[in-house]
C-alpha cells in the first residue's frame, strides 16, 4: 500500500553517475583529473548521509501517506457519527460476547492442566467397587490398600498419585486466633514431582514426607495471593488444620489450582494419619482412619503413563494387579460377584468440567456465534449502503484524478478504523463479561483471557476486516467518473444486484433472530418454572452454616451439639434452631436400601428401593416449616437412652407402607445394626435440589445413632437473616476457638445454587436474544431506509400518477413482510434443531411447544414492523412535485 | 576560465524553493540531476549554491509525489544518467507554486519597500 519501488542501489548509481559527470565538467573547465574528482565530491557533501536520508525519506513517505489516510478516514467517519458509532458498537458487542464465551470455554474445556506433559496423565476409574465397601463415588474412588498395591506392583505407570480432600466442602484452618475455612487436599508424596508442577518457592513433598505423615503444607499461588497478598513471610509459618499444626514449606506455581473437580485447592498436605484429619472430614469408622480402612474407597488416583507405554498396554498390565488388590483384607469375592474392572480417563483438561459445563457452553458458543454473524453482516450492510450513498463523492474524486487504488486504500483504511475501534471495545467488554460469567457460573479456576483467546479474537477481527474490505472493493471497481454527471439518485444507485444481496442478508438475519428468540423463550420459561417450583416449605428467615467440632466420642459430640443449640437459641432474634447431617439443597444425600419391619420391602416391577436418609436434630421439621402429617417431630427428649425413633416422608409411606398406618413400624438401613420406630410422617419437600422428583426419605435422630461428626446448623431468625452470623460465630467460638462457620448462607441461596447454571444460561440467552433483536432491527431499518431513499423518485412518479399514500406505505411494508416470512420459513426448521439440542437443559417446557414458536414469530414480526415504520412513513411523506423536480 | 565565488557568498536554498526551481528547470525538457544543478546555479548567476545531496533527495521527493518521473538514459557526453521530466501533475503544481511564490515575493517586497517609505516619512 505504501513504500516505493526504487532501490537504494539505484539511488547510489545515480549519485555515482553525478560525481562522474560533475568531475568531467570540472575537468573541461581546466581542473586536473584528481582535483576535479575531489571537488565534485566536496560539492556533493557526505554521500553516506544523503543515502541515509534517502532511506528515511522513503519510510516517512509511507508513514506520511498512512497518517494522511488515517486522518482522512477519521474525518469521513466523523461526518457520519451515527454510522461509525453503530458499526463500532455492533462489532464491539458481537466480538466481545464471543470472546467472553470463548475465554470461559477455553479455560474450562480446552485448556490443559498446567502440569508437565498433561497428555500422558490419566485418571483411574473402576467399573464398580467390590461388594460390602463404601465409596465416595462408585467409579472414581479407591481404597488406600489398592493404591499401595498398584504403585508398588506396576511398570506401566511412572507415577501413581493419590489425592483426597480433607472435607467435602471446606476445612477449618486457623493462623492466629480467628478461625477461617479453606479447601485442602491430602496427597501422596509424589504429587508435585509426578504431575510436574513447579514450586515458585520452597519445596514440594517427598515419599519420605508421606510415610512420615509429615506436618507440612504447600499452598496454591491463588491462595497465597488471596490470603497473604503474596508475602514471602508465609514460608515457614505454622497454621492449624482442624487444630493440627502444619508448617508451610512451599508455594505452587501460578495457575495450578489442584486436580479437584470444579474447585480450586488452597493447600496440600502429605497423606495424614491422625483421626482429626480423616479423608473427607468423615468421622472414624470403627476407630479406623482411611489408611487402614479397606472397606472405604475414598481416594482419587491419577497416573502418569511410563514412556513408550500405551493406555491399552498399561491397562492390561495393571488389571490383574488391581483385581487382586481390590480384595485385600476383604476375603475372596463371592462366586457370582462381578469383579471390578480398571479403566483410564484422560486427565488432559480440568476434571469434571466437561460434564458440568460442556454442553451449555457449546450451545452458548453457538448462540453467540449467530449473534456475531448477525453483527458482522449488519456492519457489511451498513458499509454497503453508506458506500453506495457516497457513490457521487467517489465519482467526483475519480474525476479529479484520484486513482482507484487510492480510493480502495481509503475505504480499507476506514474499515480498518472501524475494526480497530470495535476490537478495542470488544476486548474491554470481554474482560468484564468474562469476570461476570465466571462469578455467575461459580467457576473457581482462573478465566483470565490468555493467548489462545487473544488469537481467537484477532481471528474474528481479521475475518471482519476482510469482509469489510470486500465491500469497498466492489465500490472501487464499479464507481465511474461519469456517474457524477448523473444527478439522479435513482439512476446512480438503484442496482438490482446490490439490493438482492441486502435482501438475502436480511432474510438470513431474520432466520437467525427467530432461532435465538426460540432458544431464549425456551430457556426463560425453564427459568420461570424453576423459580416457581415450590420447595415444600418457606425459606424466609432460614440461615444455614456448617460446623466440624473436634470431638473424640459420640457422647461428647452429642453434648457439643446440645450445648451449641442451647447457646444459639438464646441469641436475640433466633426463633428456632436445629441441626442436620447433610445440608439441605446442597446436592448431596446419603442413599441406601432400607429394611422395613426387618426385611427389604417388596416393590412393584423393579422400582427403586433406595431411600435417602438424613440425620436431624430436635424440632427439625418445625424449624423448616415442613408440615408433620401424622405423629410428631423429633424432640429434645429423644436421647440415646430412650426408644430410637425415625421420621419418614409421604413418598416413603406410599411406596413401602401402602394402605396402612406407618406409625409404629420399624425401619433401619440394610447392612447396619440400627433400628428405629417410625413416629412421624412429613409432607414431601425438596431435599437435594429444586429440580428433583419426590423420593422416599427417612430421618434419624442425631442423638441416637452411633456416629457423629460434622453437621449443619439451621437457624430460623427474625429480621435480616444474615445479621445473626457474627453473634452465632461468637457463640461457636466460646465453645471452641478453632471452629469457623463453614459456608454460612441463606437456605434459599443454597437451593438456588442448584439452578445457578440454568439461571445463567437463561439470562445469557435472554441477553443474546435481545442483542440479536436490536441488531436485526437496525439492519432491517438500514436496508429499508436506504431502499426508500433510492426509490424517492419512483415513489414520486407513482404518487404523481395517482397512487395513494396507503398504497405507498403498503408497498414498503409488503417488502419487509416478505423478508420476514422468508426468514421465518428458514428459521423454524433451524429452531427445531436448536430446541432438540437444548432439551436436556429444559425444565417444564417441551422443545416443540407451539407457544414458543408463536412468541418468537411474533417477536420477529414486531421487529420487522418496528424497523419498517420509519421508512414507510418517510415514503408516505414524499412530496411528488419535489421528488420529480430533483429528478 | 570561470571565476569561482567563495561558498559563503552564496545563499543556501530553502527546501520548497528548490522544489520550485527543479520543476521550473524541467519545463524546458527532461534533464539529469547534475544538469539541473548546473542550470540552477548558472541561471541564478551563481547566487544559489545547490547542495547536490539535497538536490537528489528533493528529486526523489518530487518523484514520490508523482510530480516528476524518471528513467535511466544516456547523457550528452555518453554517460549513463537518470533523466527527470515533468508529469501533468507536476506541471499543474508548477503553475500553482509559481503564483504562490509571486504572491509571496510581492507581499514581502511591499512590506520591505513600504517600511523604507514609512521610515522616510517619519
Amino acid at each position: 500500500m505504501f513504500g516505493r519501488k526504487r532501490s537504494v542501489k539505484d539511488f547510489a548509481e545515480e549519485i555515482q553517475a553525478h560525481l562522474e559527470m560533475e568531475a568531467s565538467d570540472l575537468k573541461s573547465e581546466g581542473l586536473s583529473e584528481e582535483a576535479a574528482q575531489r571537488r565534485a565530491r566536496v560539492e556533493f557533501g557526505n554521500v553516506g548521509v544523503v543515502r541515509e536520508r534517502f532511506n528515511l525519506q522513503g519510510r516517512w513517505q509511507g508513514l506520511d501517506k498512512l497518517i494522511r489516510d488515517l486522518r482522512f478516514g477519521f474525518r469521513s467517519l466523523l461526518q457520519s457519527p451515527g454510522f461509525a458509532l453503530s458499526a463500532i458498537l455492533t462489532l464491539g458487542l458481537g466480538v466481545g460476547a464471543n470472546t467472553a464465551v470463548f475465554s470461559v470455554m477455553n479455560a474450562v474445556l480446552l485448556r490443559s492442566l498446567p502440569v508437565n506433559d498433561p497428555a500422558r496423565l490419566v485418571y483411574l476409574r473402576t467399573s464398580n467397587p467390590p461388594k460390602h465397601t463404601g465409596t465416595i463415588d462408585t467409579n472414581v474412588t479407591f481404597s488406600y490398600s489398592v493404591f499401595d498395591i498398584l504403585r508398588t506392583q506396576n511398570q506401566a505407570l511412572s507415577d501413581l498419585i493419590a489425592y483426597v480432600p480433607l472435607s467435602s466442602s471446606k476445612v477449618a484452618v486457623r493462623y492466629g486466633t480467628a478461625p477461617e475455612e479453606a479447601e485442602g487436599d491430602m496427597v501422596s508424596g509424589n504429587f508435585f514431582s509426578g504431575l510436574g508442577v513447579k514450586l515458585i518457592r520452597g519445596r514440594g513433598f517427598t515419599n519420605q514426607d508421606e510415610s512420615d505423615h509429615a506436618p507440612l503444607a504447600v499452598i496454591s499461588y491463588n491462595y497465597w495471593t488471596r490470603r497473604f497478598a503474596r508475602s514471602v513471610d508465609v514460608m515457614g509459618k505454622t497454621f492449624h488444620v482442624n487444630a493440627v499444626p502444619m508448617t508451610i514449606v512451599g508455594i505452587a506455581q501460578a495457575g495450578f489450582e489442584g486436580v479437584e473437580e470444579g474447585g480450586s485447592t488452597d493447600f496440600w498436605l502429605p497423606l495424614q494419619s491422625r483421626p482429626e484429619l480423616n479423608a473427607w472430614g468423615n468421622p472414624l469408622d470403627s476407630g479406623r482412619v482411611y489408611l487402614q480402612n479397606n472397606t472405604w474407597w475414598c481416594l482419587r488416583l491419577l497416573g502418569r503413563l511410563a514412556p513408550g507405554v500405551t493406555k491399552t498396554q498399561a491397562i492390561s498390565q495393571l488389571q490383574p494387579v488391581f483385581q487382586r488388590g481390590a480384595y485385600v483384607g476383604l476375603g475372596n469375592p463371592e462366586p457370582e460377584e462381578k469383579l471390578p474392572v480398571l479403566s483410564f480417563q484422560d486427565a488432559k483438561s480440568f476434571p469434571g468440567y466437561e460434564t458440568a459445563y460442556g454442553k451449555p457452553l457449546k450451545i452458548m458458543m453457538a448462540l453467540v456465534a449467530s449473534v456475531l454473524l448477525i453483527a458482522l453482516t449488519n456492519v457489511v450492510m451498513l458499509l454497503l449502503a453508506r458506500n453506495t450513498a457516497r457513490q457521487r463523492e467517489f465519482s467526483v474524486r475519480l474525476a479529479l484524478g484520484a486513482g482507484r487504488s487510492a480510493l480502495f486504500g481509503q475505504l480499507v483504511t476506514e474499515s480498518a478504523l472501524l475494526v480497530m475501534g470495535g476490537g478495542v471495545l470488544a476486548w474491554l467488554f470481554a474482560v468484564w463479561a468474562t469476570k461476570a460469567l465466571g462469578a455467575w457460573a461459580q467457576i473457581e479456576s482462573s478465566l483470565a483471557p490468555d493467548q489462545t483467546v487473544l488469537l481467537f479474537t484477532l481471528g474474528i477481527l481479521v475475518v471482519a476486516a476482510l469482509l469489510f474490505g470486500l465491500a469497498p472493493l466492489r465500490v472501487a471497481l464499479s464507481a465511474a467518473p461519469t456517474v457524477a454527471l448523473k444527478t439522479s439518485a435513482a439512476a446512480s444507485s438503484a442496482d438490482s444486484g446490490k439490493t438482492r444481496t441486502g435482501r438475502t442478508i436480511v432474510t438470513m438475519q431474520m432466520a437467525l433472530c427467530l432461532v435465538l428468540l426460540v432458544g431464549a423463550v425456551l430457556l426463560l420459561r425453564t427459568l420461570q418454572n424453576l423459580e416457581a417450583t415450590p420447595l415444600g416449605f418457606s425459606t424466609n428467615g432460614l440461615v444455614v452454616f456448617g460446623i466440624k467440632p473436634n470431638i473424640q466420642s459420640v457422647p461428647e459430640g452429642v453434648a457439643f451439639y446440645r450445648n451449641l443449640m442451647e447457646k444459639l437459641r438464646r441469641l436475640p432474634g433466633v426463633e428456632s434452631v436445629t441441626i442436620m447431617g447433610e445440608r439441605l439443597g446442597s446436592g448431596s444425600s446419603n442413599n441406601s436400601d432400607m429394611l422395613v419391619d426387618g426385611k427389604l420391602p417388596d416393590v412393584a416391577n423393579g422400582e427403586a428401593r433406595t431411600v435417602r436418609s438424613n440425620v436431624a436434630g430436635p424440632e427439625f421439621f418445625q424449624t423448616l416449616g415442613v408440615p408433620v402429617l401424622q405423629g410428631r417431630d423429633f424432640l429434645e427428649s429423644d436421647t440415646a437412652d430412650s426408644s430410637h425413633v425415625g421420621i419418614i416422608n409421604e413418598e416413603f409411606a406410599k411406596r413401602f407402607l401402602p394402605n396402612q398406618n406407618p406409625l409404629g413400624h420399624i425401619i433401619g438401613p440394610a447392612g447396619f445394626p440400627y433400628q428405629m420406630t417410625i413416629v412421624g410422617v412429613v409432607r414431601d419437600h425438596k431435599y437435594r435440589s429444586i429440580v428433583e422428583k419426590p423420593i422416599a426419605m427417612a430421618w434419624y435422630m442425631y442423638a441416637q445413632i452411633p456416629i457423629i461428626g460434622a453437621m449443619n446448623v439451621e437457624l430460623r431468625v427474625h429480621g435480616k437473616p444474615l445479621a445473626i452470623l457474627p453473634s452465632a460465630q461468637r457463640a461457636v467460638q466460646e465453645m471452641d476457638p478453632n471452629l469457623p462457620l463453614i459456608k454460612p448462607m441463606l437456605q434459599r441461596d443454597q437451593y438456588d445454587e442448584t439452578i445457578a447454571q440454568q439461571v445463567m444460561f437463561a439470562r445469557l440467552a435472554e441477553f443474546f436474544g435481545l442483542l440479536a433483536v436490536v441488531l436485526v432491527a437496525t439492519g432491517l431499518y438500514g436496508t429499508l431506509a436506504f431502499r426508500v431513499s433510492t426509490r424517492t423518485a419512483e415513489i414520486g412518479v407513482r404518487m404523481a400518477l395517482g397512487a395513494r399514500r396507503g398504497q405507498v406505505v403498503w408497498m414498503i411494508l409488503k417488502d419487509s413482510l416478505w423478508l420476514t416470512l422468508a426468514g421465518i420459513a428458514i428459521g423454524v426448521p433451524l429452531a427445531i434443531l436448536v430446541g432438540r439440542g437444548l432439551e436436556s437443559s429444559l425444565y417444564g417446557v417441551k422443545p416443540l411447544d407451539a407457544l414458543n414458536y408463536l412468541l418468537a414469530m411474533l417477536g420477529v414480526a414486531a421487529v420487522a414492523l418496528a424497523a419498517s415504520a420509519a421508512p414507510a412513513r418517510r415514503a408516505a411523506s414524499v412530496d411528488p412535485m419535489k421528488a420529480l423536480r430533483t429528478e | 576560465m570561470t571565476t569561482q565565488r567563495t561558498n559563503d557568498e552564496r545563499i543556501a536554498l530553502l527546501q520548497g524553493t528548490l522544489d520550485l526551481l527543479i520543476l521550473k528547470t524541467l519545463v524546458m525538457g527532461s534533464c539529469h540531476g547534475q544538469g539541473i544543478a548546473r542550470v540552477i546555479q548558472r541561471q541564478s548567476e551563481e547566487v544559489f549554491f545547490v547542495d547536490h545531496g539535497s538536490l537528489y533527495l528533493s528529486l526523489q521527493r518530487l518523484e514520490d509525489k508523482k510530480w516528476i518521473s524518471a528513467k535511466w538514459g544516456v547523457s550528452e557526453n555518453n554517460r549513463k544518467a537518470r533523466f527527470y521530466s515533468l508529469t501533468a501533475k507536476g506541471r499543474a503544481q508548477l503553475l500553482e507554486k509559481t503564483s504562490e511564490w509571486e504572491k509571496l515575493t510581492r507581499a514581502v517586497g511591499l512590506i520591505l519597500g513600504g517600511a523604507e517609505t514609512s521610515g522616510e516619512e517619519a
